[in-house]
């Protein structure tokens, strides 16, 4: 390796998590519930893994022309009276948000991978923005200064008492370690509750996009999204290019299919968003901004997507859905949650580092830490092959183009 | 041009490839030790191939536990990974050591390569053997992303099986079988080789045969990745064990056949992640020990080491790590 110094730290990374009892005991938990609970799921609804078969069909027609989509989608949002932009990097998605917040401002967030990306939060903070997240995990995650160590459970590795003592730090109310757990999730509640309506501006992002409506599927279990896209007078979302596909009942396929192998029956929130906030009540004169938003705008995020997309086989990792459901899969991941990975975790994280964060030497060490053993591949609703990506890319690492 | 990317650890498995056909960088004549006194034809329109892993079993034993040693130690994480280096500086003898293995006396032996002619004979079958002219199939090579090589070595040794009148293979490693099936074809022009995996030649032929174990006995099964998830050999060790009187098969509720849980040990993981890799086994053979089974059986010379390596971790007294052609081959002799 060029700089084996880069390795060894995060080879040390790894095995410090691997050794970490505390972090296991909280992961083989979750593993095992995760498994039971998307088994019922499954088994509840049959019929989701036939949709699963589809869903690959409408990804794989939908990401040779996810241009052309974002394009019917920005039509279609700005003739709801919304606004929508095609940002081709990472720096020029965070050009266009900072201009639409500009500075001062108070932010409420939702949790999203692809703000996670590019670095959203930090951007916004640095540009003297005060921004809460206000998904519990990545609540959590934020005021530990941690990073997410899974894409739809951030906290997974943090055991209760630790969140009781962070809690009781940030919040200045005492909330002991052996604290029911439905005592530190109200203390949020009650902490961010403000923070919804004195908001300038709520950010999300989406789980998936119908371009012929520009309609936003955006799935949750907690409300915090629907207050931090409701509440604000701004909803910005920020959405990866690939997550758009023709039709609202392709998307609304796509959104059943990801919740079920998230391991939810049902989640308990399904938000569907097409523009601003509307009354016609009086006189039938349509005005924007009744009790939702003003104002929405619609960032989709190329940022070496479409680059990804030409290639034979590594577009695959285009066709995730992040249901998170492989990770649990993974006998690394396992051991060592999200310190296997990068801004994407696991083997599939490999392919993410190499194209589109551009970090040969972070792809390297993710690469070469899959074990190449398929597991996630039985798992993956797309029956996306990991390990014919991982094999793929180490050629490429090993051989170039 | 080759990258630097390359985890060492990978390409000292790759480099001994390419200078001496095996994995390890010695001579072929150790490989072939195990099956001196089987007499087994050297020319024959099928033949057995044994593959690197199991012959090569104690070494890569005496390898592993040293890289281990040296991954735990303070001297640091990246040292297993320039292991060749390190080797050198050292002046480290690995070829001789192994050498010193094998003339050590009991080591020359490969069980579960003697138990699968033994099989394979009951029922008739007497395959060919290439001994030391058993090409190296390179799937560290594949792995290692070292394609080209991987490619060229692929031709070399299809010419080489060719050369001798081959026609038919049975491959009993996972890896090499994934290989020589798989990937070859990919690689080499006008492929024509018949590969067929142990377990499939056993399962054809074991209802012609009466199977008891010699005691009654609780048996789990490890399913190696290659075995499983490449090469769908799902059914067929069950379908061997639940024929086999004495055999009671106990499995984990949840990580067995396509589901079972990697050993750690895949593909030169081991080599470049020693100390997670023996995590990873002991994890594997937690989740086997909940069956409450006496013997664990598996089917790969990785699997075997990695599962044995977790034992021994967990200092579990009682239970033993067998490969599944061991098993048969007791089956039979009773």
């Amino acid at each position: 390796m060029k700089k084996p110094s880069e390795f060894k730290n995060y080879k040390k990374e790894i095995m410090g998590a691997a050794h970490d009892d505390r972090l296991r005991l909280a992961l083989s938990r979750a593993i095992k519930s995760f498994r039971a609970n998307v088994k019922n799921a499954l088994e509840k609804f049959p019929h989701t893994l036939k949709m699963a078969e589809e869903v690959r069909e409408i990804k794989e027609k939908a990401i040779p022309q996810m241009e052309k989509l974002a394009r019917q989608a920005i039509e279609a949002i700005e003739e709801n009276k919304g606004k929508g932009y095609i940002a081709r990097t990472a720096d020029e998605a965070l050009e266009i948000i900072s201009d639409l917040v500009g500075t001062g401002k108070l932010i409420v967030k939702g949790k999203t991978m692809t703000g996670e990306e590019i670095g959203l939060r930090e951007h916004l903070e640095e540009k003297g923005n005060e921004v809460y997240e206000t998904d519990t995990g990545e609540f959590i995650i934020q005021k530990m200064g941690s990073k997410p160590m899974h894409i739809l459970s951030p906290a997974i590795h943090i055991p209760r008492e630790d969140v009781a003592r962070l809690f009781s730090k940030v919040m200045g109310q005492e909330i002991a370690p052996d604290a029911d757990i439905a005592k530190m999730v109200a203390a949020a509640r009650e902490f961010l509750r403000e923070k919804f309506f004195q908001a300038d501006i709520g950010i999300s992002g989406a789980n998936v996009v119908a371009a012929e409506t520009g309609t936003l599927f955006i799935i949750e279990n907690e409300g915090n999204i629907r207050l931090a896209t409701g509440a604000p007078p701004v909803h910005i979302a920020l959405v990866g290019i690939e997550k758009l596909v023709p039709a609202i009942n392709d998307a609304y396929k796509v959104s059943e299919v990801t919740w079920r192998y998230a391991n939810y029956t049902v989640p308990s929130y399904v938000s569907l968003v097409s523009g601003p906030s509307k009354t016609g009540d009086i006189e039938k004169v349509t005005t924007y901004g009744a009790h939702g938003p003003k104002e929405f705008h619609v960032i989709f995020l190329d940022g070496g997507r479409t680059e990804l997309a030409r290639h034979p086989v590594l577009k695959q990792a285009l066709y995730c859905l992040r249901c998170g459901a492989c990770l649990y899969e993974c006998p690394v991941f396992a051991v060592t949650a999200g310190h296997f990975g990068d801004k994407y975790f696991a083997g599939i994280g490999a392919v993410w580092a190499a194209i589109i964060n551009k970090d040969l030497e972070k792809a390297a060490s993710i690469a070469y830490t899959c074990l190449t053993c398929g597991r996630c591949r039985q798992r993956c609703p797309m029956k996306i092959d990991v390990p014919e990506m991982i094999i793929e890319l180490r050629r490429w690492l090993a051989e170039g183009d | 041009m080759e990258s630097e990317l390359v985890p060492p650890g990978l390409t000292y498995l790759a480099d001994n490839i390419i200078s001496s056909q095996n994995i390890l960088g010695v001579t072929k004549e150790q490989s072939a030790r195990w099956a001196q006194n089987l007499n087994l034809p050297r020319q024959a329109e099928t033949v057995f191939f044994a593959g690197c892993g199991y012959q090569y079993s104690s070494q890569l034993e005496v390898l592993m536990s040293l890289i281990r040693q040296i991954d735990k130690s303070v001297i640091g994480a990246e040292l297993p990974m320039r292991f060749a280096r390190f080797q050198k500086k050292l002046g480290l003898n690995l070829p001789g050591i192994y050498s010193n293995v094998v003339a050590g006396g009991a080591s020359s032996k490969v069980p579960p390569l003697e138990a699968a002619i033994k099989v394979l004979r009951s029922f008739g079958i007497e395959p060919g053997y290439l001994a030391e002219e058993e090409p190296c199939c390179g799937a560290p090579l594949y792995h290692a992303g070292l394609h080209k090589k991987f490619a060229e070595n692929a031709r070399q040794a299809y010419q080489k099986l060719k050369s001798f009148g081959v026609r038919q293979v049975i491959s009993i490693v996972p890896y090499c079988t994934n290989a020589i099936q798989k990937l070859f074809p990919q690689y080499v022009e006008g492929y024509d080789l018949e590969v067929k995996h142990f377990l499939e030649v056993v399962d054809e032929n074991i209802s012609s045969r009466e199977l008891r174990f010699p005691r009654q006995v609780k048996v789990t099964y490890h399913d190696p990745c290659q075995l499983v998830r490449y090469l769908s050999l799902v059914e067929e060790p069950r379908r061997i064990l639940r024929a086999i009187k004495g055999i009671e098969l106990v499995e984990p509720d949840w990580t067995k056949g396509e589901w079972a849980t990697c050993c750690g040990g895949g593909g030169g993981f081991e080599t470049v992640f020693p100390e997670l890799s023996q995590v990873l086994a002991v994890n594997r053979a937690m989740e086997l020990l909940e069956t409450g089974a006496d013997i664990i059986a598996t089917h790969c010379p990785g699997c075997v080491m990695q599962l044995k390596e977790g034992l021994r971790e967990l200092k579990v007294d009682g239970v033993e790590v067998l490969d599944l052609s061991q098993v048969i081959a007791m089956a039979i002799e009773t």
